[in-house]
């Protein structure tokens, strides 16, 4: 079991009263699963990235990585756990003022000594820039590398976040709606990339899927989630028209936010 | 194989790209030539870092700082301070308002969207056109004039020409924050909106209702702003303009300090820093005021219609208001040395004509011109490096001031002891606090301190800009450090990136623009004030000026000035440049 979430929940402290954005999800991963997450825009599917790469310690119950408890993990054991577990983020979150070559070598950051890390500014080893180089050579950017990450169409930041994961080389790949910025060709092509690499490579893939039909052509284990709650978790040949129905439903307000005070409440967690 | 040798040719392709992130092979000569310029400013600068490490300094910083405690509470002694102070805000309440009278003038004459250029340029034509391109280049020429003269300059000019005290002080104030005001007051009319201009014009308005009517209430809360922001520096400048005998809390520090009563010093520092902050505060809250206050008086006036009574009350309050404004102009105008009195009595007008007639011509003889050769590079190198100290102490201190750094947000996970966290904030705070005492007191103070440590000389005006400069810079860099996007630096610590990982490849690289920025501005204004160190005897063009105020040689004292004015000019057009390329 890669991961198991028990009972997880998670407030937000808010002005007037905490957001729930999770509340008490159990679920178990196991090691080499493809797992598609569904769900609206705020359903709490980047809260629930968030806390299974380390970012963020649950409010109530507990993510156990790997049979370790995430909130108990502390320095270099954290480290150690974070290193294993790779994120492609929805806003890419390259750092814009390095070329496309360095932002695809600090995904090798947590294996560097500190050492390797300050020579690595100069002129970073051979074998970690051959291994950057083919990176960036398998999503396509090959002849960007040079360009800075800020001077890249969305498409080209999407996919060199994807570099930065297969340069890291984690366990797990956990991929926040990468697809939700690309035209349908491309969000097909980037969802066989991962799911493809992810089978070669008997990594555990969770992403989150803004388009129910890549979700059930390419992941074997489809998770819907709603209002901050599991809906269901069934295999993709059981995801039909009413489990879409509940899902996509427009809730009934049961968090108690708006449009626009989800979209602060977001704001404010991407922080 | 073959995809391993292909990446091969491509990694050496890349070379350039992969160190960009410091240096790429194009940035060598201009190394090269940044170190060959450090190791001569090393030289002119007189820096010996083994004065430092001597037992005798250590045992005169020691001396200093045990006769610092207590501080003199004596109530003779704080009699004169509470003088001091008094007569601090009122020099810096009169050089406000004088500058502002001078500066509005000067300003609407230097505004060039006003006689030459845009809307009403574009109208006219002959005479009255080539009359206002005359006056405006004029007024522009002489605020740039008066801006590079530094405030402690003119002080030491007005303490030559009418002696010593708060009047020379005023006086200072007022011409040298004119020329700043001028400046931006004319930078404020030029970026106004011109369509009502425009409008106002196709209606037939002349100039003057052009600029009545569409200008200046688009200016006013801008000038507002900015006059206001200029108080806050008057107040800072009119302590330390005491240095050269022009009243004051500055006055009475230098006093202190030649008696060796460092006991008062500190009572003067620390009432000195308990002004700033109070002005600070005032000016905080008066400009919060003032950006709502339209709002609200309209929202108050629409409540307050019906009563009668509310309305004599609020005239009353006005009443009070203006009455309390006009007498403490009034006061600070008597404190500051402009009683009828005394400027009847000082024959103002002649003194300084009289002056300013002893000044000229400017002394151009190359038998003093050229001995000035080396007072004006040590200049030049105190301000390198001075500037070049307060960066690499200023990085040292930033980073453990850096709350992003040293703080991880309250639900992330791991454990952390007790202990840690109290490091943790021990590091914070104490590193910010270290920053704060260096950056209130001012470089000039700095230099007494240093010259006590090291010795009169170019040395101990390096040290205290340094000083200066780290503090300035320090809080800079943090604060910059903290601003930059966040997202970049979560990616990285959640694939397993330790702090300093993280401060060098995601926070470093996204604050490098704005902090190079910062950096090449601050040696621009070091440059400044390293005219002025030489003053209170830290090297450089001050020592010249001062020697030659003191034995009167005026015609030199013009020459002096002039160079510091050059000096200036290119040093705005140099940094004008770098911040170009580093941006």
């Amino acid at each position: 079991m890669i991961y198991s979430l028990d009972r997880v929940t998670k407030f937000f402290p808010q002005w007037r009263e905490p957001v729930q954005a999770l509340s008490s999800v159990t679920l178990q991963v196991h090691p080499g699963e493809q797992i598609a997450l569904l769900g609206q825009s705020g359903a709490g599917k980047t809260t629930l990235f968030r806390l299974l790469n380390a970012t963020l310690r649950p409010s109530a119950g507990s993510v156990f990585f790997d049979g370790h408890d995430t909130a108990c993990l502390s320095g270099s054991g954290l480290r150690a756990m974070r290193k294993r577990v790779g994120t492609i983020y929805q806003q890419h979150n390259l750092v814009p003022s390095l070329s496309a070559l360095q932002n695809t070598l600090c995904g090798a950051l947590g294996r560097m000594s500190l050492l390797a890390t300050l020579r690595g500014v100069l002129q970073p080893t051979k074998a970690d820039s051959e291994l950057a180089l083919q990176a960036l050579e398998q999503v396509g950017l090959s002849d960007k590398r040079a360009a800075r990450a800020a001077e890249l169409s969305g498409g080209q930041q999407q996919r060199l976040a994807v570099a930065r994961v297969l340069m890291q080389s984690p366990d797990v790949i956990l991929a926040d709606e990468p697809t939700a910025s690309l035209d349908p060709e491309l969000a097909e092509a980037m969802t066989s990339l991962l799911s493809g690499l992810a089978r070669d490579a008997r990594k555990t893939l969770i992403m989150a899927v803004h388009k129910v039909d890549l979700a059930t052509r390419h992941f074997p284990r489809v998770v819907g989630l709603r209002a901050g709650g599991l809906s269901f978790d069934v295999p993709p040949s059981e995801v039909r028209g009413e489990l879409l129905n509940t899902l996509y439903a427009r809730n009934g307000n049961l968090t108690g936010e708006s449009d626009v005070d989800h979209f602060q409440y977001k704001l404010r967690c991407a922080r | 194989m073959s995809t391993t040798s292909s990446t091969n040719s491509v990694a050496l392709d890349s070379v350039s790209a992969r160190c960009q992130l410091l240096t790429t092979s194009r940035h060598i000569l201009p190394i090269v030539a940044v170190f060959a310029l450090l190791a001569v400013s090393w030289q002119f600068a007189a820096i010996r870092p083994g004065v430092l490490f001597q037992p005798a300094t250590a045992a005169a910083i020691w001396n200093f700082v045990a006769r610092l405690f207590p501080p003199d509470l004596s109530p003779n002694f704080l009699r004169t301070v509470l003088q001091a102070t008094a007569q601090t805000i009122a020099t810096a309440i009169a050089g406000t308002l004088l500058s502002i009278a001078f500066a509005l003038p000067i300003g609407i004459l230097a505004t060039g969207t006003l006689w030459n250029r845009g809307v009403l340029g574009a109208a006219n034509n002959g005479v009255a056109y080539k009359l206002g391109w005359a006056a405006n280049r004029l007024a522009r020429t002489l605020l740039g004039f008066v801006r590079a003269v530094p405030d402690l300059v003119w002080a030491l000019l007005f303490v030559a020409a009418v002696g010593l005290g708060s009047l020379a002080g005023t006086l200072a104030l007022s011409v040298a924050y004119g020329g700043v005001l001028g400046r931006v007051y004319a930078d404020v009319f030029e970026h106004v909106d011109p369509q009502p201009l425009e409008a106002l014009q196709s209606t037939g308005a002349t100039r003057m209702q052009i600029f009545l009517r569409g200008v200046w209430p688009q200016a006013l809360p801008h000038l507002m702003a900015y006059s206001l922001y200029s108080f806050e520096c008057c107040v800072r400048a009119a302590a330390v303009l005491g240095f050269v005998g022009a009243g004051g809390i500055g006055y009475e520090i230098s006093v202190s300090m030649r008696l060796f009563e460092y006991g008062q010093v500190l009572t003067l520092l620390l009432v000195f820093i308990m002004l700033l902050t109070l002005t600070d505060a005032v000016s905080r809250y008066l400009r919060a005021h003032s950006f709502h206050r339209t709002d609200r008086v309209r929202e108050l006036t629409k409540q307050r219609k019906s009563s009668n009574v509310r309305q004599f009350v609020s005239k009353s309050r006005r009443l009070v208001a203006w009455v309390s404004v006009l007498s403490v102009t009034a006061a600070s105008f008597a404190l500051a040395g402009f009683t009828p009195g005394t400027l009847i009595q000082a024959g103002l007008v002649t003194r300084l004509t009289d002056f300013v007639r002893r000044m000229l011509p400017p002394d151009l003889s190359w038998a003093f011109v050229s001995s000035l050769g080396t007072a004006l590079l040590q200049t030049i190198s105190i301000s390198l490096i001075g500037t070049l100290i307060g960066m690499a102490l200023a990085v040292v201190l930033a980073v453990p001031a850096t709350s992003t750094l040293i703080f991880v947000r309250s639900d992330s996970p791991g454990k952390r002891g007790i202990f840690e966290r109290a490091l943790r904030s021990f590091l914070f705070w104490s590193s910010r606090l270290v920053l704060n005492i260096l950056r209130s007191i001012p470089e000039l103070v700095w230099v007494l301190i240093c010259i006590i440590a090291v010795g009169i000389g170019p040395f101990a005006g390096t040290i205290a800009l340094g000083l200066h400069t780290a503090g300035v810079l320090g809080k800079l860099y943090a604060e910059t450090m903290e601003e930059v996007p966040m997202r970049p630096v979560e990616a990285l610590r959640s694939l397993g990136a330790r702090p300093p990982q993280l401060l060098l490849w995601a926070i470093w690289p996204q604050a490098r623009p704005l902090l190079s920025s910062y950096t090449v501005l601050r040696w621009e204004t070091n440059l400044r004030a390293s005219t002025i160190l030489g003053l209170l005897g830290g090297g450089g063009l001050g020592q010249a000026i001062y020697n030659n105020v003191q034995l009167g040689f005026y015609p030199r004292l013009s020459t002096l000035i002039l160079i510091v004015y050059a000096l200036v000019l290119t040093s705005d057009w140099i940094g004008e440049r770098l911040r170009l390329r580093v941006a």
